[in-house]
């Protein structure tokens, strides 16, 4: 219970640290702050357009920053989400297409569940080498990043590429999943799609994995304290190579809402650094997949406001927005932490 | 054919050893910060910051040696802050290394927009001048064509001096080996904390600025990794300024080759050639070298 | 002189009172211990006098000057000195590099190597140190790293010098090395200020002698002719026991063997940490292992727990798995962020749904069964005593109903009445026919409750006392108020076959 305030209390404050430093940035740039806030406000939130691109726009964060809390939980710094979650979506784009003989659903199906092993592999690695050699998974994954879209360049420019693109040939029509406008005129024009459903529930299902199933109890206590764990019996490596595998996995899911829901098929960079931002929204949401909901809409609004705000400021500023709220909370969770626990102290005394 | 006759020619040797200093500076970088405790996976993002600052304020006040000051100023302001998160405040340090690459790369790319209307790259500058001193030895021209690469290659000697045989190096590596021992002496563990963080910081920004410098430009994504690897060439080269030295020549040497490649253009692909040295950091870490030994109480909070 | 003077010093921790109005003092140049029970406040007292913790209340004095000591730099800038239990050395550096450190020699630019070797070498050649300058802490023994941090205090000057429990980690050999070095101290006039919990080190080397109880002051002696009354320490180190009920063991009909190991060796990173362990473990006994820390104990438990692999030997086991309560229960376990419900369901095997329901029924059993003392059933363990933290980890090993059950100073750090409790339930468990292996570095301990002991040395039981030698210490053991004579002679044989020492 104490816990969830002290939460509370540090991301209002570490959101309220970074309204400063964004104002002071604007006034500093001769810009008037109230008028661009209330810009990015009216554009996201006053028509179903903006509301629905919105949410597509926090769709992959936020099932990447599921795959990444597990991990985070788990206590392995997963950097490596941008190069998994690309390498997945691209098996899933080709393996769609070389599946056309199959019935649409099991194509589909199929044509995920390969992206997702191929992802999760590309997460074993580095799980592997951390417990084979003890060398930290942060170094390996970054470096896997680099490896995996450099492959991934290579296989579509000499192999899957539609010609003079950098992305594969589009899926069938039939195997585009429904947009949200199609039933609710209100988010007319916009992207939304049913993979945002498909974020929702990969969250609950994340959430309940991580907080309500022995194994959750078993990846978080090894996260929390990996000596004890192998004492209390916990099989500590198989965790490691197990929350890897599905973290890394479940990031691959986060190329649905692009290949599935919009465009129809893989390009190079699509995925626009989700799978950094995504730690930063993970962070945020303190690796609570609930939150991580919030926390994805909050980056998608910063997203979607900074184009709204282009003509006035550069829209890039929302990376700056999005670099201090980390930063922020980062700090203002410690130091909220350390009065809590001062004061639990002084009580105690 | 030509490749190989290229690759065996003393010209690329000079390229190679030439190539080696924005590596090896950042290596460095990341040494001096590890060696006293702190793991500072924000090399890539310092250089990506001084790479922009240099190019920016060398435009805008119209001199290099300002350029060079202020941009250098603005990384040590960066790395305090650094330290402060890590070290004062004892937040996770490869979280707050996430954070400020993230935030640096926010920032470059905003300011690139906002000052130079461009989402790619700035306003040409000059680069730093030229070393005359070698100007007319073949060999020695390419590797000392400036200054920052002088130093780079002093570094060695001065880093392996500073480590080892001084007072400041023996404090600062006895906070990373173990700080409750060096504190129960009277060192102050924090303070030596910061200077670890900060000289990471002046380092990679000489590195990020002789990058700036070489390409006379300051371009998006143009430090592409290599504040990256090298950390990976710290951890082959086993946190010793000798050995990180050769580690960070295997990495130029790539980068060489691959130069070569492109010149020639020969039909290996370019991605596959790109992805070597990454390729190379993952199976030397995996089966060449032994298990490392980072400084025993890298990444722990004191 | 007066080297040092507490005057009226009291040092709370939370209700806890560490240091209750304690006034002594320490002559100069003399050899002064302080003794005590765990936790009866000596560290607490020392910490003070080197500047760790700030007293709540009373003075310090230092040869007669009052001193107000921020840190332990203060401390040192007054040439204290102390030597912890745990060394606070360098692994990666040479022994010289530790010991220079903070104090460094330089001439320009660089360290002074040749100046500092020189000094170094004449400290070492003064007191005997018998060390090698240019070896890695991580290469060389216990008793020489231990060297390094005397050789630490004499490169400072200091001459009040405190050690914590100094000869825990010795082999007998080098505590009397020790002791040598302890005189050579005195003869060149410093203060020796030791905490230490054994008697004859005591008698053999003081000038004066002081216990601490529960906080408080109770006993002043003077040694300075050798006419210490031993029996009249230890009454004072223990104290009148509160007397707490325990379960007496029952006849246990049939013992049956569960695990049997014959010359077991293990060898990690190039150290052979076990050299040859024989050892029966059955079911319906108590059987205690004890020796100084270090000898191997703790790999024996984590063989016998699955948790390490032997080099070499013959295992044969008659089980599954073991319940483990381990050495150190921080560390090693529990996990400290979660409640008691979920410190017990990341034990289960199968993986299920975990509701908050399941973790409040898990934690009310055990509250109830353990008499755990907690804020509030979804506390986290962190917010629970030393005591109650341990009374969770036994509760989860034992829930699992293993027919062997390790324990690893299960009582260290933990109260009386906790203490009580912890031994009668590993009787009951005994008499409910379990396997039982005690290990423990407190005699007392292993001898009221063992059925068989056996001391480790170096990688090697060298001696097991069987059930009739033992029974007869816990016979003379229930009659006595503390006698230590009467027991004397099993404990002198069994400290003296900790040190090595068969005859």
């Amino acid at each position: 219970m104490k816990k969830s305030r002290q939460n509370v209390i540090s991301i209002s404050a570490s959101l309220l640290v970074t309204m400063l430093i964004v104002t002071a940035l604007l006034v500093s740039i001769g810009k008037n702050p109230i008028a661009i806030y209330g810009t990015v406000l009216t554009e996201v939130f006053t028509s179903g357009y903006g509301i629905g691109q919105t949410l597509f726009k926090a769709t992959p964060l936020i099932i990447c920053g599921c795959g990444l809390a597990i991990c985070f939980h788990a206590s392995l710094f997963n950097i490596g989400a941008e190069g998994q979650l690309n390498a997945g979506s691209f098996v899933t784009a080709i393996a769609v297409i070389k599946l056309e003989a199959l019935p649409a659903p099991l194509a589909i199906v199929v044509s995920i569940i390969a992206g997702f092993l191929v992802s999760g592999v590309f997460g074993l690695i580095p799980a592997y080498i951390k417990i084979k050699k003890d060398v930290s998974e942060v170094i390996t994954t970054i470096m896997f990043n680099f490896i995996i879209i450099a492959l991934i360049n290579f296989f579509l420019v000499d192999l899957f590429a539609v010609k003079a693109t950098m992305h594969t040939e589009k899926i069938p029509d039939g195997y585009m999943l429904f947009r949200f406008s199609d039933f609710i005129p209100f988010f007319q024009g916009s992207a939304l799609n049913a993979s945002f459903v498909i974020a929702l529930m990969t969250a609950a299902v994340t959430y309940f994995f991580i907080y309500k199933t022995t194994y959750g109890y078993k990846l978080r206590a090894a996260g929390f304290n990996e000596v004890a764990s192998k004492y209390i019996g916990i099989r500590v490596n198989k965790v490691i190579l197990i929350s890897f595998f599905i973290g890394a996995g479940i990031t691959s899911l986060a190329g649905m809402n692009y290949i599935f829901g919009y465009k129809g098929f893989y390009e190079a960079g699509f995925s626009n650094n989700i799978g950094f931002t995504a730690i930063a929204v993970t962070l945020l949401a303190k690796n609570n997949p609930i939150g991580i909901i919030f926390s994805s809409i909050l980056f998608a609004i910063l997203d979607y406001g900074g184009l709204s705000v282009n003509q006035e400021v550069p829209k890039e500023i929302m990376l700056v927005v999005q670099g201090i709220i980390i930063l922020a909370i980062l700090s203002t969770d410690k130091i909220v932490s350390a009065y809590f626990a001062r004061a639990a102290r002084d009580r105690f005394v | 054919m030509e490749v190989a006759t290229s690759i065996l020619s003393f010209a690329f040797l000079a390229q190679v050893l030439r190539l080696t200093t924005p590596f090896y500076l950042g290596a460095s970088a990341a040494t001096y910060s590890e060696r006293g405790g702190v793991i500072n996976i924000s090399i890539e993002g310092f250089m990506n910051l001084s790479a922009f600052s240099f190019a920016a304020f060398t435009i805008g006040t119209g001199s290099l040696v300002a350029g060079l000051i202020l941009s250098i100023i603005v990384n040590l302001i960066f790395s305090f802050l650094f330290s402060l998160f890590t070290v004062k405040l004892k937040i996770d340090q490869i979280v707050t290394g996430v954070g400020f690459n993230l935030l640096i790369a926010g920032i470059t790319k905003f300011l690139l927009v906002l000052i130079f209307k461009s989402s790619s790259n700035t306003d040409r500058i000059e680069g730093l001048p030229e070393m005359t001193l070698f100007k007319s030895i073949p060999f020695l021209d390419t590797i000392f064509s400036d200054y920052i690469s002088i130093f780079c290659f002093a570094l060695i000697f001065i880093s392996s001096f500073i480590f080892f045989k001084t007072k400041f190096g023996l404090r600062l590596r006895s906070v990373g080996e173990n700080p409750w021992a060096a504190d129960s002496l009277g060192v102050e563990v924090r303070k030596y904390k910061m200077y670890g963080v900060m000289i990471s910081g002046f380092l990679s920004a000489l590195a990020g600025i002789w990058l700036a410098s070489n390409q006379n430009s300051y371009s998006e994504g143009m430090i592409a990794g290599r504040g990256y690897i090298a950390l990976a060439a710290m951890i082959i080269g086993k946190w010793n300024p000798v050995n990180v030295f050769f580690a960070c020549l295997l990495f130029s040497a790539f980068e060489a080759l691959e130069i070569a490649l492109q010149i020639s253009g020969t039909n290996v692909p370019s991605q596959l050639i790109q992805m070597l040295p990454y390729v190379i950091t993952i199976l030397v870490l995996i089966g060449f070298i032994g298990k490392t030994r980072p400084p025993a109480a890298d990444g722990k909070a004191f | 002189m007066k080297a040092v003077e507490f005057v009226n010093i009291s040092k709370r921790f939370g209700n806890l009172p560490a240091n209750d109005d304690i006034t002594l003092s320490i002559e100069d140049n003399s050899v002064h211990c302080i003794l005590g029970e765990n936790g009866a406040g000596k560290s607490t007292l020392m910490k003070i006098l080197f500047g760790i913790y700030k007293p709540d209340s009373g003075t310090l004095k230092i040869r007669g000057e009052q001193v107000n000591f921020q840190s332990p730099h203060d401390a040192i800038a007054m040439r204290i000195g102390m030597v912890h239990q745990h060394f606070m050395l360098v692994d990666d550096f040479t022994v010289l590099e530790n010991v220079i450190l903070g104090s460094e020699l330089t001439r320009g630019l660089s360290l002074d190597f040749r100046k500092t070797e020189r000094l170094l070498n004449e400290l070492i050649d003064k007191f005997n140190l018998n060390l090698d300058l240019k070896k890695k802490v991580s290469q060389i023994s216990i008793g020489q790293q231990q060297k390094t941090e005397i050789l630490k205090l004499l490169f400072r000057d200091s001459d009040i010098l405190i050690f914590d429990e100094p000869t825990a980690v010795l082999s007998p050999i080098e505590v009397n090395e020790f002791f040598k070095i302890i005189k050579a101290f005195k003869d060149s006039g410093k203060t020796v200020i030791l905490i230490t919990h054994k008697l004859n080190e005591v008698k053999q080397i003081s000038d004066t002698v002081s216990v601490l109880r529960n906080g408080k002051l109770v006993l002043e002696q003077d040694n300075s002719k050798g006419n210490l009354d031993i029996e009249k320490l230890s009454n004072a180190i223990v104290g009148e026991k509160d007397a707490v009920e325990t379960e007496t063991k029952g006849e246990v009909k049939s013992r049956e063997e569960m695990l049997v190991m014959s010359n077991v060796t293990l060898r990690k990173n190039g150290v052979d940490i076990l050299n040859g362990i024989d050892l029966e473990l059955r079911s319906g006994e108590i059987l205690g292992v004890c020796g100084v820390e270090g000898n191997g104990q703790t790999e024996v438990a984590d063989i016998i727990a699955g948790l390490e692999k032997s080099s070499s030997g013959k295992i044969s086991r008659k089980f599954d798995t073991a319940g483990n309560v381990p050495d150190d229960r921080i560390k090693k376990g529990m996990i400290r962020e979660f409640s008691i419900g979920e410190n017990i369901a990341i034990k289960n095997k199968k993986n299920q749904v975990v509701t908050n329901n399941t973790l409040k029924n898990l934690a009310e059993s055990i509250i109830s069964d353990f008499d755990v003392r907690l804020p509030e059933i979804d506390s986290t363990l962190s917010q629970l005593s030393g005591g109650n933290q341990q009374k969770v980890i036994i509760a989860r090993e034992l829930r699992q109903d293993n027919p062997v059950i390790i324990f690893s100073h299960p009582t260290r750090g933990v109260d009386i009445n906790a203490t009580a409790f912890i031994h009668s339930k590993i009787i009951e468990q005994r008499n409910k026919g379990k396997a039982i292996l005690l290990i423990s570095s407190d005699l007392d301990e292993l001898i009221s409750l063992s059925d068989r002991l056996c001391v480790i040395f170096r990688g090697r039981i060298i001696k097991t006392f069987e059930y009739d030698e033992i029974a007869l210490a816990q016979k003379t053991e229930k009659h006595k108020e503390m006698d230590i004579e009467m027991n004397k002679n099993l404990y002198d044989k069994i400290g003296k076959l900790m040190m090595g020492l068969t005859d």
